[in-house]
């Protein structure tokens, strides 16, 4: 295929992939009785960003989604890190049983054991806590393999010369390995991040009090109770992707390397 | 910090072992124990705790007012007659073999697009992956508007053609079919980057050794290509399938698009569980459908690796 | 360090003992739980899809009003804890919340779920709360499904009767006047036909499964001469009367005439559905009448009873939400006072109380009768709208029928089966018949209305 024939195929693909997105953001920039007409606007509007900023606590979802996914990261990214280097450079026993233990998980979704988790987290008391929507989102075995692999390439001197120093394991851990991985650890905080925002299945099952809805069942609730008003649905669900599209912005680079990596043996 | 090891190596040193080589080795040993420990135990109470449990909770029924009473494997002999379980097994296996090699195919094609330059690649890419970033759950809003019947986005584009009044959402028959469509939008961006990632890796000198030889694009892809990007398509046919199977997108999906409607044509198996365990309290029945679905991913997986010779797509 | 480590390794071994243990025993140790029965806590939760609401309308303030009158006159206090009507309705908060004995003191419950809550043993008596007087008060019929025996376990805050509400302005581009209503099963269907064009559906019935889809199908079914579970010795849901009300849906399905998608949150709405323009006719609730006037100001219509077969004799169904206490709360005893004087007060306060909900911020007929009274004398049903449904549509009514969760479920999916799926009535009907008479034959519970 020549150049020009791949560039134009690409393109109208690519406007083909986002053209219910341009269209989302056109929706909700119109006034409320043009919603379904396919055509442009006649006018812009404001009001209905403005409305369900102001008549929707969609702030309040927002935070909540913002204190969640950013706890989640940061833990997630420590705990992780602290596993991937023991597993990667440590030598104990048991460490490949370990390791092979927290790689089947991986096989093992959200969905799956919703139920029982669920059960879980009532018989802990975690319901209806951010500590409930923290926790079980913390532990996941993608980011420790991905980390783990990271750390297998970081050179053994590096870390040698901080023996020599005298440092402990966790200052090594914390004074060389973090350092070196910042990259890596980096796109993780992205996709963590994303991922937590997006997330919609275990804050649903989790929480019932509207005052630690997260913003994904804030949406989802607002389809049921503005059934009649699309705009405003609409709108809401734009306001919410806002942040991750900032995420991926100013990620965007670290994310693709991350997801390229990830295929690789 | 070193100081602190030193002068409690006495204490955990046993008497007549050699003295700082096995101090060292040990000190390593529960540095590593210690760094694994959290993670290791949150996996444990998050999700191997769950998988245990949900044995223990299928041999009972609970009333959903927080009565269990022992029924030993009635909830497992009550799939048998369950017809709609057994639906729920056929949404899932037709999602399953429809999104996974459709999404595969298309993304695959995305990445052979995008590979090379061209003006504007990377914004190609870009826009490309852009579903991905975007949640399911505005994913959902977002479709559930353009597929408005009669009056929607879709229709509207499609009436000129005569299919101004087809229900891609309320039908059955198209219902399933619709959200294969919206996975695959919202997939085919992160899939697309992963084979990328992969084609990167296949020197370039090998494809110009077959072109210099008269060999078709076709020709190319198929005998320099496509053996040598093997290792990822296996990674990318493996995720997604496991995806399909535990529901990864389809679930949320499912619950804002359809609610497993109509007539149950999207019930998808966990979507099935979901509404046994919420919608009717059957806490047991749905742990025992959980533990079924849990044995059949671990066998599955067992023949997998077997079949790969130890899942070397997996582990470094 | 290692000292450090040691201690740590060894407790949390112990701790995740520990932890393992008692998950593993987790549903031992709560078939012995089941939340501080006969309590006397001093605030009670009270869960409601009304208020306060964070358009704070005045539906929301007639139950923040209700509240703090309560609270001033009293030690026990209630707190409305409020959800939306879609989480509420089609959600899993409150059956959740009871699944782990956290359930709310009390709460909102529609006929369709009745014996669910009194067959779990969470519905307190109210009858020691309320004189003979008061409950002579509430109109004929309306506290039967709230009763079993002569204990009466919730009281009513309204009637919700059904109907069909259409679009003048779709009737008027269609050429058709008031004399093309439809009466009887065929000419809805034919109607509805001309009332389709490329942008709208002729006819709304509901098509999402739930206990609001049944309620909706069940007067089809009544009319039709058909009944969920056999009613002395009657043949039960596989008949001929039930396979008619089966094919009413499926054709006005499979003629397109009626969508197989509503808008909003379903065909309860009829400012999503009507008010929009997406539908020209709707069956749905006297709650529309209140909605309409407020998010759809200028949109005419009119609202006429539901259509009879060939043959049948006219019936529609009449909802409605009650209060109930729940056994297991913190104070039952205080719960169930709290309800007897919300709904059951016959002084003029109570009375006004009831004429507000009935009449002013909510459209419905009242559940009592001096309440009915108050509010005809304050003309509340002079207009249109509203003297159809007490003229015409409440006549011959009949009550929403309680059946547990699994006839619910057996005739949602037969109702699903035939609207959406395609499949033969007389198929899917048989296939519910036999479900229910399963579990029929080892149910124990509180009888089925």
């Amino acid at each position: 295929m020549s150049v020009r024939l791949r560039a134009l195929a690409g393109y109208v693909l690519a406007a083909v992939t986002v053209a219910p997105l341009v269209w989302l953001l056109v929706v909700v920039l119109k006034p409320a009785n043009e919603l379904f007409d396919v055509a442009l606007p006649s006018r812009l509007t404001l009001d209905n960003l403005l409305y369900v900023l102001t008549e929707v606590p969609i702030g309040r979802y927002m935070l909540n989604s913002a204190i969640v996914s950013v706890a989640v990261t940061v833990i997630a990214l420590v705990l992780h890190s602290m596993a991937a280097y023991a597993l990667a450079r440590l030598r104990f026993p048991g460490r490949q049983v370990i390791f092979s233990m927290i790689v089947s998980t991986l096989l093992v979704s959200l969905p799956v054991i919703l139920v029982p988790l669920f059960l879980v987290a009532r018989q802990l008391g975690l319901l209806d806590t951010y500590a409930g929507l923290i926790l079980p989102a913390i532990f996941h075995a993608f980011g420790i393999f991905l980390l783990r692999q990271y750390y297998l390439t970081i050179p053994r001197e590096l870390e040698e010369a901080a023996d020599l120093d005298g440092c402990g394991y966790f200052r090594r851990w914390w004074q060389v390995v973090v350092p070196l991985s910042r990259p890596v650890l980096a796109s993780l905080s992205v996709l963590f991040f994303l991922a937590n925002w997006n997330a919609f299945l275990w804050p649903l099952t989790a929480t019932r009090d509207p005052e630690l809805r997260m913003v994904q069942v804030g949406i989802a609730t607002l389809q049921g109770q503005y059934g009649s008003a699309w705009n405003y649905v609409l709108a809401a669900t734009l306001i919410a992707a806002v942040p991750t599209l900032i995420a991926f912005v100013l990620g965007q680079r670290r994310l693709v390397e991350a997801i390229k990596t990830s295929g690789l043996k | 910090m070193a100081t602190m090891v030193d002068s409690s190596a006495p204490v955990t040193t046993p008497a007549g072992t050699g003295p700082p080589r096995w101090t060292r080795r040990r000190r390593e040993a529960l540095a590593g124990y210690a760094f694994v420990l959290p993670d290791l135990l949150g996996l444990l109470v998050f999700v191997g705790l769950p998988m245990v449990l949900a044995i223990g909770v299928s041999l009972f029924s609970v009333d959903g007012f927080g009565g269990y009473t022992f029924v030993g494997l009635d909830n497992f002999a009550q799939m048998a007659g369950d017809t709609q379980l057994w639906q729920s097994v056929r949404v899932t296996l037709t999602y399953m073999v429809t999104f996974v090699p459709i999404g595969f195919v298309v993304s695959l094609g995305l990445a052979l697009l995008v590979r090379d330059h061209f003006p504007g690649v990377g914004l190609v890419r870009t826009m490309f992956f852009l579903p991905h970033v975007i949640s399911l759950v505005v994913v959902g809003v977002v479709w559930q508007f353009l597929l408005t019947d009669k009056q929607g986005a879709v229709p509207a584009l499609l009436r000129p053609f005569g299919l101004g009044d087809v229900s891609f959402l309320g039908n059955p028959a198209l219902a399933l079919g619709s959200l294969v469509v919206i996975s695959i939008w919202f997939l085919m961006g992160y899939q697309m980057l992963i084979l990328l990632g992969g084609l990167k890796d296949i020197p370039k000198e090998y494809e110009e050794a077959a072109r210099v030889d008269g060999a078709t694009a076709w020709q190319r892809f198929r005998y320099v290509i496509w053996p040598l990007l093997r290792p990822t398509s296996f990674f990318v046919l493996v995720n997604s399938t496991v995806g399909a199977v535990t529901g990864l997108q389809a679930f949320d999906l499912v619950y804002v698009l359809t609610k497993g409607g109509p007539a149950g044509s999207t019930s998808s198996v966990v979507f099935y569980i979901y509404q046994q365990a919420f919608t009717f309290n059957n806490y047991g029945y749905a742990a025992a459908l959980t533990t079924a679905v849990v044995a059949f991913l671990v066998v599955a997986t067992g023949v997998m690796f077997g079949a790969t010779k130890g899942g070397r797509f997996d582990v470094g | 360090m290692s000292a450090f480590e040691r201690v740590t390794r060894r407790s949390l071994l112990r701790g995740g003992a520990v932890m393992l243990g008692s998950a593993m025993a987790t549903p031992l140790l709560s078939a012995c739980g089941g939340g501080g029965a006969g309590g006397n806590a001093k605030e009670l939760t009270f869960w409601n899809f009304y208020g306060p609401n964070p358009q704070a309308d005045a539906q929301s303030k007639w139950f923040t009003d209700l509240v703090a009158a309560w609270n001033a006159g009293n030690e026990v206090k209630v707190k409305l804890h409020y959800l939306p009507v879609s989480e509420y309705l089609a959600g899993t908060a409150l059956q959740t919340a009871f699944s782990a004995g956290e359930g709310p003191d009390i709460f909102l419950l529609s006929p369709g779920d009745f014996l669910r809550y009194h067959n779990g043993g969470v519905l307190t008596d109210l009858t020691p709360h309320l004189k003979p007087d008061q409950i002579a008060d509430f109109a004929d019929g309306v506290l039967d499904t709230r009763k079993v025996g002569e204990k009466v376990y919730g009281l009513p805050m309204e009637r919700e009767p059904l109907a069909v509400y259409y679009s003048l302005d779709a009737f008027e581009q269609a050429k058709l006047s008031e004399g093309d209503i439809p009466k009887t099963w065929d000419q809805l269907l034919d109607v509805a036909a001309k009332l389709t064009t490329k942008d709208r559906f002729g006819m709304l019935f509901e098509t999402i499964p739930g206990y609001y889809q049944n309620f909706t199908w069940y007067p089809f079914m009544w009319m039709a001469g058909g009944s969920a579970v056999p009613d002395n010795g009657g043949p039960g849901f596989n008949a001929p009367g039930v396979h008619g009300a089966l094919k009413l849906w499926q054709d006005a399905i499979t003629s397109k005439v009626a969508p197989r998608k509503p808008q909003g949150d379903g065909a309860g709405n009829a400012p999503a559905n009507l008010g929009s323009g997406y539908v020209a006719m709707q069956q749905s609730g006297i709650w529309s009448v209140s909605e309409l006037a407020q998010q759809k100001k200028d949109f005419k219509y009119g609202v006429f009873p539901l259509p009879v077969p060939d043959g049948g004799t006219y019936t529609t169904d009449i909802g409605g939400w009650a209060f109930v206490a729940n056994a297991k709360g913190a104070n039952p005893e205080a719960a169930a006072k709290f309800i007897a004087w919300a709904l059951g007060a016959t002084d003029a306060e109570g009375v006004e109380r009831g004429r507000q909900w009935n009449t002013v911020v909510k459209t419905n007929l009242p559940a009592r009768k001096s309440v009915e009274a108050a509010a005809t004398s304050a003309g509340a049903f002079d207009t249109p709208a509203l003297k159809v449904f007490l003229e015409r549509v409440v006549p011959g009514g009949r009550a929403e029928p309680r059946y547990t969760p699994e006839v619910y479920k057996a005739v949602s999916d037969a109702i699903q089966a035939t609207q959406l799926g395609g499949v033969d009535p007389a198929q899917a009907a048989a296939e519910a018949a036999s479900k229910i008479d399963t579990f029929l034959k080892g149910y124990k519970g509180a009888a089925m209305l």
